[in-house]
């Protein structure tokens, strides 16, 4: 599991601030409007970057990161802190995306079970052949947009278990799809992303050419 | 264990580290290639996390609808403050004139609204705009005077709030009809207000 699943504090802020987390908590219950501004700006960009990588749209990512913290929110006077703030806060925002695409009609899992098939995104003898290789490192805004580009099914379960953390019994409790299906899609994101990233890198390549 | 086996099994031991793919992984440069890639992409993943900044609208949302709400309540007592007179000094009339800024607006909509003045477009919204933004150089500074640590979230709060009604304005003079941009128009001003009304309430005892 990645460090830091279900996690949502900013990097930065994530030692010794229990103590603060659990007074400004506190302090949210009462109304004070100073505490809810720090508990979202403390959780703020996890939220939000989960929702926009979900959705890949920022309008419906700001809202969506608007309604999961309106939710929480609206039920913290019963958060009696048995689990973490952050984890009750991520669970909350991942059901709120779900839920959201669901309305939205679309596929939160791929329908397909298995690893086996013949569709177009089975195995194939010619990967990897003569194309660009993927050497070095991987620029986050080419795999952001890469990660955008994939099918909303394949992006849901690569998004919760390659960028949040979850381990696929989780995503297949949360999403509703078996592990085994979680497994697949979570294959077949990746090698459609590496697919991806490799014609943005042959289409750059090309473009320095001709310039 | 051929390639495209070797492939299927990526599914369920994702690193390759099975015994039989470390065989053909060793024979076969394309799939360890194919790996390492997958690997990297795994590792850049983690780098997409907390790694976008929500725009300062989602706050101001959430506050508008917890004030609504009820569920920020004003707080009955905060010692380190002064009085409202001691802390704003000259900036109090603040207040009334962000209300005066609603009101001028809604009669501004209002009339917006009568059938037959709907050709006659008045840009009352302008002056009132210029207006507004001397008010927020004279907010800034209270905040920055008082409040320091909130001058850089205001500051971006009032240049994002002035630009909707800059932008909704520019609708409602091209579309005089256009209901929904009258909404917006509104709904920016309300939003303004609601930024005033936010200082002002930090500031109370």
């Amino acid at each position: 599991m990645r460090p830091g699943k279900g996690d949502l504090t900013e990097p930065r802020q994530q030692q010794g601030t229990e103590s603060s987390e659990a007074e400004l908590i506190e302090r949210a219950k009462l109304g004070d409007a100073e505490a809810f501004q720090a508990l979202y700006d403390k959780h703020k960009r996890r939220v939000y970057s989960l929702c926009l990588r979900m959705t890949a749209n920022t309008a419906e990512a700001e809202d969506l990161a608007q309604e999961a913290f309106l939710q929480l929110y609206r039920k913290i006077a019963t958060f009696r802190g048995e689990s973490a703030f952050s984890t009750w806060l991520h669970r909350l925002s991942v059901n709120v995306v779900l839920m959201h695409l669901r309305k939205k009609s679309l596929p939160v899992v791929s329908l397909e079970e298995t690893t086996q098939g013949a569709d177009e995104d089975s195995p194939k003898r010619d990967f990897g052949a003569d194309d660009v290789a993927l050497a070095g490192s991987i620029d986050r805004m080419q795999l952001q947009r890469a990660v955008n580009d994939l099918p909303p099914g394949y992006r849901t379960i690569f998004v919760l278990h390659d960028v949040e953390g979850y381990e696929h019994n989780e995503i297949a409790k949360i999403a509703g799809c078996s592990i085994g299906n979680s497994k697949s899609q979570l294959h077949k994101a990746r090698m459609k992303l590496r697919d991806l990233l490799k014609m943005n890198r042959a289409e750059k390549a090309g473009k320095s050419r001709v310039g | 264990m051929d390639c495209v086996e070797l492939q299927q099994s990526l599914a369920e031991v994702e690193d390759g580290s099975g015994v039989e793919q470390r065989a053909h992984l060793r024979a076969c440069p394309a799939c360890s290639a194919l790996v390492q890639e997958l690997n990297l992409i795994v590792t850049a993943a983690g780098e997409l996390q907390a790694a976008d900044e929500p725009s300062p609208r989602v706050w101001n949302s959430i506050e508008i609808a917890l004030r609504r709400e009820g569920l920020i309540r004003p707080q009955a007592k905060q010692p380190v403050v002064a009085s409202f007179a001691t802390r704003w000094g000259a900036a109090r009339w603040l207040v009334p004139a962000a209300a005066m800024l609603l009101l001028a607006v809604g009669i501004y909509v209002r009339r917006e609204s009568q059938p037959p003045q709907v050709a006659q477009q008045p840009h009352v919204a302008v002056p009132l705009a210029n207006a507004s933004d001397m008010d927020d150089a004279d907010l800034i500074q209270e905040v920055a005077d008082n409040a320091p640590a909130m001058m850089t979230q205001y500051r971006e709060n009032l240049r994002q709030v002035n630009e909707s009604i800059r932008d909704a304005q520019g609708v409602v003079d091209e579309s005089p009809n256009d209901q929904e941009a009258r909404r917006s128009l509104m709904d920016a001003y309300q939003q303004k207000s609601m930024l005033f009304e936010m200082a002002m309430d930090r500031s109370l005892p």
